[in-house]
């Protein structure tokens, strides 16, 4: 069995997907949510990356790929802003103690 | 003015205003203890991109479009973008005078005049994104803006709460929008809009990464336009957000999401007799839960907030029936729904805003607005009980104000596809509407026939500032009631450029 690239980058952006997501509903500390996020995005970069590839215009899936890792660095500087926030007003970074509004 | 210059201007203007208006602020929190300078640039930028909008609309509406080409990016105003870009910025402009008084002295003042106009601006931006990517792009930048501005409060752990749960929701939906565009530029190798939507023009059914992009598109934007099973971040980020920001939110962002997955869901038009039928489903969906959630609250901004996700519900009918069967009224009366939901919903969160302001935030209290705080509040503030009883019935549908105008239209629409399952939706939103009333009008009730609560006995004045654009608004939604064909001029163009775009060819019937 041969493994090509493109094959190898979508078990790549497959499993990252997985394990972002997964991360993301396993967890109950603020930080490790951000971390998910990442991964779960850095999947989604490499599908646009593979995308572009397969598409025969791989310069603009890499565009693509730097304007999101711009983007998604200002959105994990923002939550991590709010995870520090959170750690002095409510004493923790556990994601349960965030629920405090009522439904 | 030069149509495409005044687009530059329109786009331009917003984005460079905000960081002169931060570091003004700024220098001038740092000489004297104050930022008045934010606040009156925000208002004369806002009120200064008012003129490029009005050149740019003109040729809109002329020409169908205005294009600017910026290196390998094109953007490109249409109808849709319009009514987009004018509800924002009239909206923008309101919400910065109300802002005034209320946000006076808080701390950070300058920066949420600063992210308010920028995020004016990468709204107004979205409505012009030509390609997919774009899309992405100015929708992101709109929720990055809007994140800090729900947590603006960053030291009550209730903002604090809401910032968190909206920027995890938004963030993960962010990424399945990405997957989406992912798997449409792997299959079609282009994404400006219009040469996705001719490459994957063809037999049904739609190969599977294309169905599968357009489901992501839907549970994507979905998040930002709260779809139900996708909204529970929505009751909490508009009821902790500052009040401005809370009538910017309801009025004009989760809007603005709807309108980025009709214009991702229209490059895959073939579909669209599914996407039709899903958007009447959420929209079933988001009535009922909408109202029903919203009759159980206690906290005023909490319950308008449920409102905002029912009366999504209702565009959403609007479009579903335009989308699925082509008619282009239905789509008229969503955009009409659009605009008077953003004047209904703004008035009704600044009016609430002002006597919270009044009753607790002047007081140097935090606490939210109760609706019971609202008892006999007529007595002493009975022109801002009067905004907020209009602003309360209009949303409710009771003619002949603005509301009802609109739901109107968009039932009329529903009667028009001639099928049944569609006619019963309409009547269950029918139904709906009325539900509502049962939330609206014990408000109503209580401001004007309860003794004064304690809060109201002990409260301040509203000032002026604060008054004025309350004025503005109530007297559009009683215009718009009595005159809903003012706003025609701009709603019938985007409602028929839309149903071209998802391959119908409905025209346009008369009342």
């Amino acid at each position: 069995m041969s493994l090509s690239l493109p094959l190898l980058a979508a078990v790549g952006v497959l499993g990252l997907l997985g394990t972002g997501l997964l991360g993301l509903l396993v967890t109950r500390n603020l930080i490790k949510a951000v971390v998910g996020l990442q991964i779960l995005v850095k999947g989604a970069m490499l599908a646009l990356v593979l995308a572009g590839r397969l598409a025969g215009q791989i310069q603009i899936g890499q565009s693509m790929a730097l304007t999101v890792i711009v983007a998604d660095t200002i959105v994990s500087v923002v939550a991590l802003a709010l995870a520090v926030q959170v750690r002095r007003q409510f004493g923790t970074l556990d994601l349960q103690a965030l629920s405090t509004l009522r439904r | 003015m030069n149509p495409t210059l005044a687009l530059t201007w329109l786009l331009l203007l917003p984005l460079l205003a905000s960081p002169v208006i931060y570091l003004a602020g700024r220098a001038s929190f740092r000489l004297g203890k104050s930022a008045a300078p934010a606040r009156w640039l925000a208002a004369v930028a806002l009120a200064a991109t008012l003129v490029p909008l009005y050149y740019t609309g003109e040729a809109v509406l002329r020409a169908g479009s205005v294009s600017l080409q910026v290196g390998a990016i094109s953007l490109r105003m249409d109808g849709v973008g319009l009514i987009l870009a004018g509800t924002v910025l009239a909206l923008t402009f309101l919400v910065s005078i109300f802002s005034m008084p209320y946000m006076r002295r808080e701390e950070g003042e300058e920066k949420h005049y600063a992210l308010l106009v920028s995020m004016a601006g990468t709204m107004v931006g979205l409505g012009c994104a030509n390609d997919l990517f774009n899309l992405w792009v100015w929708f992101e930048a709109m929720a990055v803006t809007s994140f800090l501005l729900v947590a603006f409060y960053r030291e009550q752990r209730g903002a604090l709460e809401a910032g968190v749960k909206y920027l995890v929701q938004s963030a993960v939906g962010s990424a399945f929008v990405l997957i989406g565009i992912a798997l449409v530029f792997a299959r079609t190798g282009t994404l400006e809009l219009s040469q996705v939507a001719a490459a994957v023009a063809g037999p049904l059914p739609l190969p599977l990464p294309l169905a599968a992009a357009g489901a992501l598109f839907l549970i994507g934007f979905g998040v930002k336009a709260a779809l139900v099973p996708l909204h529970t971040w929505l009751p909490d980020a508009h009821s902790q957000a500052p009040s401005g920001i809370s009538a910017m939110l309801s009025g004009v962002v989760i809007e603005a999401g709807l309108v980025a997955m009709l214009r991702a869901l229209g490059c895959l038009a073939p579909m669209s007799a599914s996407w039709g039928a899903m958007l009447l489903a959420f929209g079933a969906l988001n009535m009922v839960v909408g109202n029903l959630m919203a009759l159980r609250q206690t906290q005023v901004k909490r319950m308008f907030a449920y409102s905002s996700v029912s009366h999504l519900g209702y565009m959403l009918i609007g479009f579903g029936v335009a989308v699925g069967y082509g008619i282009a009224n239905g789509a008229a009366g969503g955009f009409f729904h659009l605009l008077n939901h953003a004047l209904m919903k703004g008035l009704a969160f600044m009016a609430a805003g002002a006597l919270l302001y009044a009753l607790h935030i002047s007081r140097g209290s935090h606490d939210p607005l109760m609706i019971d705080d609202l008892n006999g509040a007529a007595g002493k503030y009975p022109l801002t009980a009067l905004a907020l009883t209009i602003a309360v019935l209009a949303l409710g549908g009771l003619p002949p104000l603005s509301g009802f105008m609109s739901k109107w239209q968009i039932f009329v629409a529903g009667f028009e596809t001639r099928s049944a399952a569609v006619e019963i939706l309409v009547i269950f939103a029918a139904i709906n509407s009325v539900l509502s009333l049962a939330y609206y009008a014990p408000l109503v009730n209580r401001m004007y026939r309860h003794e004064p609560s304690a809060a109201v006995a002990a409260g301040r004045s509203v000032s002026v500032l604060m008054g004025a654009p309350l004025a503005v608004m109530t007297i559009l939604v009683i215009v718009l009631g009595f005159w809903p064909g003012l706003v025609d001029a701009i709603t019938h163009p985007a409602a028929v450029h839309l149903v071209s775009i998802f391959g119908g060819v409905g025209a346009l019937a008369r009342f």
